[in-house]
C-alpha cells in the first residue's frame, strides 16, 4: 500500500511543463490519463510522509512519519523514523523488515495481495503509463489538473477487491497532499505527504485529516 | 474318441478353465510390496529396512519442479498446488516455502504453546507481553499489518509464525515471490505421501492426484510440472518394464506362433497345443490363491517365466506323431521320458519350497502346480483332441539332412575336459565382481533423472534416501525424550557442516515431559490477565482485544499434553507418525539426514550413546539382505542339484547314461555363468532365476538326446522337436535380451545363452550310435 503512497509522493517533482498539457478538468478513466502521464518520474527519487492508521483493533490511531524513497525498477523503501525506527524494502516480490536490534524478518508480497498489485500499478505510475494503471484499476478523477483534483482508484481484481476497498489520492496542481487507501474491512489508512507532513494533529482523526486533504493548500 | 466325444472333451476343458479363470479373477490379490518377496531379516538393521522399505519418512518424499512460465506465475501455481494438495489426505505434508501460518491444525492451535519453545526462556510475564506488544503495535503501522491482524487478538506472541518457521526444512531453497526456486527458475515444492514410496501403485495413483490438481489449476497450460523422488521412480521403472515387456511380449508371440505353424502346418495344433500351458498357469495362479492370502509380482514375473519349460510338452508331441498313427499312441511311447523330466523338474522346485523365504515358496507352488498340469493335460487330455491326420515331420528332407549332420558330428571324450577347462579360465580371468548385491542396478534410472533428483534434492535439503538416523527406547516419550537430548549435538554437527541438516521427531512434537514443564510455566488465569492489563497501559489496543489469547492460554494449561495418537489426526502428526516407528516391545525414532559429508562423524553420534542411537545405511543394509537371498536361492539351488542327481538316476536306472543327461547340462549352466562373467555382466538373483530356467530347457534336451531308440525315424523326430523348442525358447528370450531394461535383458540373454549352450553340449556329449554310418542303418 505504502507503494502507491510514495507514488504518489512524488507527484511535487512532477515535471512542470508535462503538467501544463495536462487537460483541465477530468470525471472518468479515459480523460485522467493526461493527469497520469504527467506523473512520470526519473529515479531515485524522495519524500517525507506522516500515516496515520485507524485500526479496528485499537481505540486510537497510529501515527508514524518518516520518508518514502523509490530506487528504480520496482525497489521501493519506507523509512519510519518516528516513534520507532523501521526500515521496509520491497525488492523481488519479497518486503523484507528491519528494526534496530532484530533480526530482519522477509515475507512474500503474495502474501499480501494489496502490496503486490499497488507495487505493479506504482512502477504504472512512476513512469506515467496510464494503460498499466488502467488494467489494474477503474479510475475516476475529479477536480482539475491545474487546481485542485482528486484520483480514486478501485481495485479491478475480486480478489485484491476483497482486501482493498478504494485508494484515493488528492492533490493540487502539480502536488500531490494526501492518499488514503481505505481496506475492506472498514480499516483506513491516511498519508499526508511532503509539505502537508507538518500539519499531522497530535490526535488525528478521519473526519480532521480528510478534512486537510481537501482543504487548505 | 468319436468326434463327439472329443467335442465333449474339448468343451469341458474350456468350461473349466473358464471356471478356474473366474476364480482367479475373483480371489487373485497381487501384492507388489517387496517384502513378501524377501527372505525374512535376520540383522537389526535389515529388519528395519524391511519395515522401512517405502515407508520411511525420505522415501515418501516426492520432489516437485513448476517450470516454463514467469517468476510471479510459477509461484502462484506453486500456491495453488498448495492450496489444492493440503486439503487431500493422500499428502501428508506439502511445502513450497510459503509463509504457512496454517502449518498447525486451528483444533490444535492452543497447543502451540506446548510446542514452541518460548517457555522454555521466556516466562509469559508482564515485560515479555509489554516487549510483543510495541513490537504489534510496530507490525501493524509496517508494510506487514495485513498479514497479522487477523492472528493479533488471538495470538499476540506469534508462536504460530515461531513454529512454521521451526517446521520449515532445515536447509531452504532461495525464496522468489514467496516461494521456493532453484536456480534454474522452477518453483519447488516437497510433497510427502501418505502412501509408501515403493508402492508401486498406491504412488501412481498419489502422483496422478497431483498432476490432475496441477492441469486443474489455472494458468498451468504452457507450464511444466517434473516430479522425483523414490515414489515417482517406482512408478516408472514398473510402466517402463511393464511397456518394454508387453512390447517384446508382443513382438516374440507373434514369431512364436509362425515358427509353430511353419513346424506343424496346422491351426488346430497350435491352438490345441495351447491348452496345457494355459491350463497351467491358470491352475498355478489358483493354487496360490488358495494356498496364500496374496501373490507377489514378482513370483508371477518369475513363475512366467520358469513355466516356459511347459511349452516343451506339447512340442514334443506334436513333433513326436507318426503318420497314420493315433496321438495317443505317440504320447504312450514319450511319456516315460516326458514323466521323468516333469518329475525331475517338480522335485528340483521342491527345493525352493523348502527355503522357507515365502516368495520361493509361492514360486514353487506355482511352477510345480503348473508344470503337473502342463504334463499331465498334455498325456490325457491333449491327445485326444489332436486331428487324426499329421504330417510325420521325420520325412522331411531337410530334417532327414540335418539329423546327418549331427550324427556325423565328432564326438571326443575330452570335450568335457576343455569345456570344465574353459569354465575355470574364464572365471578366473573375469573383470569385476561376481555377484551384483545392488538390486537398484537392475532397474536402473535413465542418467538425467538421477541428476535431475540430485539437483532438486540438494536445493530443496530434502533429505537422503540412502541415511536414517536410528533412535531407540523403550516407549514413544522415551524416543522423543533422546531425540531432545540428542538436538544440541546435531546442531553442533549441522555447524561444523559435517550434515547439512539431521530432522529429529521432536521437531514436530517434544516429549510429554517438556510439554509439562512448558504447561507448568504458564502463568494461572488471573496471572496472566493482569500481567496483559498492565502490559497494555498506555497502548492504544482495544479493551477486551486479547480475549482469544487468554482463553487460548486457560484451554492448554487443562488440556492433556499433545501425544503422538492425538496429533496423528493432523497433517503434521502424520509427518511426525512417519518418525515414530513400533517394535517388538519397544519404539524407534527415524531421523532424517540430508546432506551428510562426515559419515564417521554422525556415526560417533551413535558411539556415544551406547547402543540407543545409530546411523544406519539403508543401502548396505539392502545389499546385505540381497547377499542372504542369493545364499537362500543358492542353498535351494543346491539341493534341488543334488535331488535332481538322485531322479535323474533312479528315473534312468543307471549311472553311466545320468551322466550323459547331466553332464551336459551342469557345463552348459556353468558355461553361461563363465561368459556373463567374462563379459563383465556381475550375476544378480534375476541371472539365477534365469539360469534355472535354462537348466530345466537343458535337461529335456540331454534327456531326449540321451534315449536311444534306435529307430532314426523317432531320432529325427527328436530333433525336430528339440529344434523346435530351441528355436522358440531363442526367439522369445533373444527378443528379450535386446532389452534396454537390465532386469530383461538380464533373463534374456542367461536362457538365451543357456539354450544355445545346452542344446550344442547335450548334442556333443549325447552317447555315440552303435550306428556310426547313418546310411548303414537306413538298409
Amino acid at each position: 500500500m505504502f507503494a502507491l503512497l510514495l507514488c504518489m509522493m512524488l507527484l511535487p517533482w512532477a515535471n512542470a511543463s508535462r503538467c501544463e498539457t495536462t487537460a483541465a478538468v477530468a470525471t472518468s478513466s479515459a480523460t485522467s490519463e493526461p493527469l497520469i502521464a504527467a506523473l512520470g518520474q526519473p529515479a531515485p527519487a524522495r519524500t517525507a510522509f506522516a500515516e496515520a492508521r485507524f485500526l479496528k483493533v485499537l481505540d486510537k490511531p497510529l501515527v508514524v512519519s518518516g520518508e518514502l524513497a523509490w530506487l528504480g525498477g520496482d525497489q521501493l523503501q519506507r523509512r519510519v523514523d518516528h516513534p520507532n525506527p523501521e526500515t521496509a524494502s520491497i525488492a523481488n516480490g519479497e518486503v523484507t523488515l528491519q528494526r534496530a536490534g532484530k533480526a530482519a524478518r522477509t515475507f512474500s508480497l503474495s502474501h499480501a495481495p494489496q502490496l503486490q498489485v499497488l507495487l505493479d500499478s506504482f512502477v504504472a505510475l512512476l513512469s506515467g503509463d496510464g494503460s498499466r494503471l488502467q488494467q489494474a484499476f477503474n479510475i475516476s478523477q475529479t477536480g482539475e489538473a491545474s487546481g485542485a483534483w482528486t484520483l480514486t482508484l478501485l481495485p479491478r481484481d475480486a480478489k485484491v477487491a476483497k482486501a482493498v476497498a478504494s485508494i484515493v489520492v488528492d492533490g493540487y496542481g502539480k502536488q500531490s497532499r494526501c492518499m488514503q487507501m481505505q481496506e475492506a474491512d472498514g480499516d483506513l489508512a491516511i498519508d499526508l505527504l511532503g509539505s502537508l507532513v507538518e500539519k499531522m494533529p497530535a490526535q488525528p482523526t478521519r473526519e480532521s485529516l480528510q478534512a486537510l486533504c481537501q482543504g487548505a493548500h | 474318441m468319436g468326434l463327439r466325444g472329443r467335442v465333449t472333451l474339448l468343451v469341458l476343458w474350456l468350461l473349466v478353465l473358464a471356471g478356474l479363470g473366474w476364480m482367479v479373477s475373483q480371489r487373485l490379490k497381487v501384492s507388489t510390496d517387496l517384502r513378501s518377496f524377501m527372505p525374512a531379516p535376520t540383522t537389526p538393521d535389515q529388519r528395519l529396512l524391511m519395515e522401512q522399505v517405502g515407508e520411511g519418512p525420505g522415501s515418501r518424499l516426492l520432489l516437485l519442479a513448476i517450470s516454463g512460465r514467469s517468476d510471479a506465475q510459477l509461484a502462484a501455481l506453486s500456491q495453488g498446488l498448495v492450496a489444492a494438495l493440503k486439503a487431500d489426505k493422500r499428502y501428508s505434508q506439502v511445502l513450497n516455502g510459503g509463509f504457512d501460518l496454517d502449518a498447525l491444525d486451528p483444533k490444535l492451535l492452543p497447543y502451540r504453546y506446548l510446542l514452541s519453545p518460548t517457555l522454555d526462556t521466556q516466562p509469559l510475564d508482564e515485560a515479555y507481553l509489554t516487549d510483543q506488544l510495541q513490537q504489534r503495535l510496530d507490525d501493524l503501522s509496517s508494510p506487514g499489518a495485513s498479514l497479522l491482524k487477523n492472528l493479533l487478538p488471538r495470538d499476540p506472541t506469534l508462536e504460530v509464525l515461531k513454529l512454521a518457521e521451526r517446521w520449515a526444512p532445515p536447509k531452504s531453497p532461495e525464496l522468489r515471490e514467496g516461494v521456493w526456486f532453484s536456480p534454474q527458475h522452477e518453483a519447488l515444492l516437497v510433497v510427502q505421501t501418505a502412501a509408501a514410496g515403493f508402492d508401486p501403485e498406491a504412488q501412481a495413483r498419489t502422483i496422478g492426484g497431483i498432476e490432475q490438481a496441477f492441469h486443474a489449476l489455472p494458468g498451468s497450460a504452457g507450464a511444466h510440472l517434473d516430479l522425483s523422488g523414490p515414489g515417482y521412480f517406482s512408478m516408472v521403472i514398473g510402466a517402463q518394464t511393464q511397456h518394454q515387456a508387453e512390447w517384446i511380449g508382443r513382438i516374440s508371440t507373434v514369431g512364436f506362433i509362425v515358427l509353430l505353424l511353419l513346424a506343424y502346418r496346422s491351426i488346430s495344433s497350435l491352438l490345441l497345443g495351447a491348452l496345457p500351458i494355459a491350463s497351467a498357469a491358470l491352475a498355478g495362479i489358483a493354487a496360490l490363491t488358495l494356498a496364500f492370502p496374496d501373490v507377489h509380482g514378482i513370483t508371477l514375473a518369475f513363475g512366467f517365466t520358469l513355466l516356459g519349460v511347459a511349452q516343451e510338452y506339447p512340442i514334443r508331441v506334436l513333433s513326436h506323431r507318426r503318420a497314420g498313427e493315433d496321438a495317443v499312441q505317440s504320447v504312450r511311447a514319450l511319456w516315460p521320458l516326458l514323466l521323468t523330466a516333469i518329475a525331475s523338474a517338480c522335485i528340483a522346485y521342491l527345493a525352493f519350497y523348502a527355503s522357507g523365504v515365502n516368495g520361493l515358496k509361492q514360486l514353487a507352488v506355482f511352477t510345480i502346480v503348473g508344470l503337473l498340469v502342463a504334463g499331465f493335460s498334455t498325456r490325457y487330455l491333449l491327445p485326444h483332441l489332436l486331428p487324426r491326420k499329421v504330417r510325420d515331420v521325420a520325412d522331411l528332407p531337410w530334417l532327414v539332412r540335418a539329423r546327418d549332420v549331427v550324427d556325423r558330428l565328432p564326438r571326443p571324450r575330452w570335450i568335457p575336459l576343455v569345456v570344465a577347462l574353459a569354465i575355470v579360465l574364464m572365471l578366473a580371468f573375469a573383470p569385476g565382481p561376481f555377484w551384483q548385491n545392488n538390486l537398484a542396478a537392475l532397474t536402473p534410472l535413465p542418467q538425467d533423472m538421477l541428476l535431475h533428483d540430485a539437483r532438486l534434492r540438494e536445493a530443496l535439503g530434502a533429505p537422503d534416501v540412502r541415511y536414517l538416523l536410528v533412535l531407540q527406547a523403550p516407549t514413544e516419550q522415551g524416543v522423543l525424550a533422546l531425540s531432545e537430548a540428542l538436538q544440541p549435538m546435531v546442531d553442533a554437527l549441522v555447524a561444523k557442516h559435517a550434515v547439512d541438516g539431521l530432522e529429529l521427531p521432536s521437531r514436530y512434537l517434544p516429549s510429554v515431559a517438556v510439554q509439562r514443564a512448558r504447561q507448568q510455566k504458564l502463568p494461572d488465569d488471573d496471572a496472566l490477565k493482569k500481567a496483559l492489563t498492565d502490559a497494555l497501559q498506555g497502548m492504544p489496543f482495544q479493551p477486551n482485544l486479547f480475549q482469544p489469547f487468554l482463553d487460548d492460554v486457560a484451554t492448554v494449561r487443562r488440556l492433556p499434553p499433545l501425544t503422538p495418537a492425538l496429533y496423528a489426526q493432523s497433517p503434521l502428526g502424520q509427518r511426525l507418525a512417519s518418525m515414530l516407528v513400533q517394535r517388538d516391545g519397544h519404539w524407534l525414532g527415524l531421523g532424517t539426514i540430508s546432506g551428510l559429508h562426515d559419515v564417521a562423524a554422525v556415526q560417533a553420534l551413535g558411539d556415544q550413546s551406547g547402543g540407543t542411537v545409530r546411523l544406519l545405511d539403508l543401502k548396505a543394509a539392502s545389499e546385505s539382505l540381497v547377499v542372504d537371498y542369493r545364499t537362500w536361492i543358492l542353498q535351494a539351488l543346491l539341493a534341488a542339484a543334488v535331488l535332481l542327481i538322485c531322479t535323474i538316476s533312479f528315473a534312468l536306472r543307471s549311472l553311466r547314461r545320468a551322466w550323459h543327461v547331466l553332464a551336459p547340462m551342469t557345463l552348459a549352466t556353468l558355461l553361461v555363468l563363465a561368459v556373463e562373467r567374462v563379459a563383465g555382466i556381475e550375476i544378480s538373483l534375476f541371472h539365477l532365476v534365469a539360469l534355472i530356467l535354462a537348466g530345466g530347457l537343458g535337461l529335456h534336451y540331454a534327456l531326449f538326446f540321451e534315449r536311444d531308440t534306435g529307430d532314426p525315424a523317432e531320432q529325427r523326430r527328436t530333433l525336430h522337436a528339440t529344434l523346435v523348442c530351441v528355436l522358440s525358447a531363442l526367439l522369445v528370450f533373444g527378443m528379450l535380451a535386446w532389452a534396454t531394461i537390465p532386469v530383461l535383458r538380464a533373463i534374456g540373454l542367461t536362457v538365451s545363452l543357456g539354450v544355445a549352450f545346452h542344446f550344442c553340449l547335450s548334442i556333443l556329449m549325447a552317447p555315440h550310435r552303435p550306428f556310426q554310418n547313418p546310411h548303414a542303418s537306413k538298409d
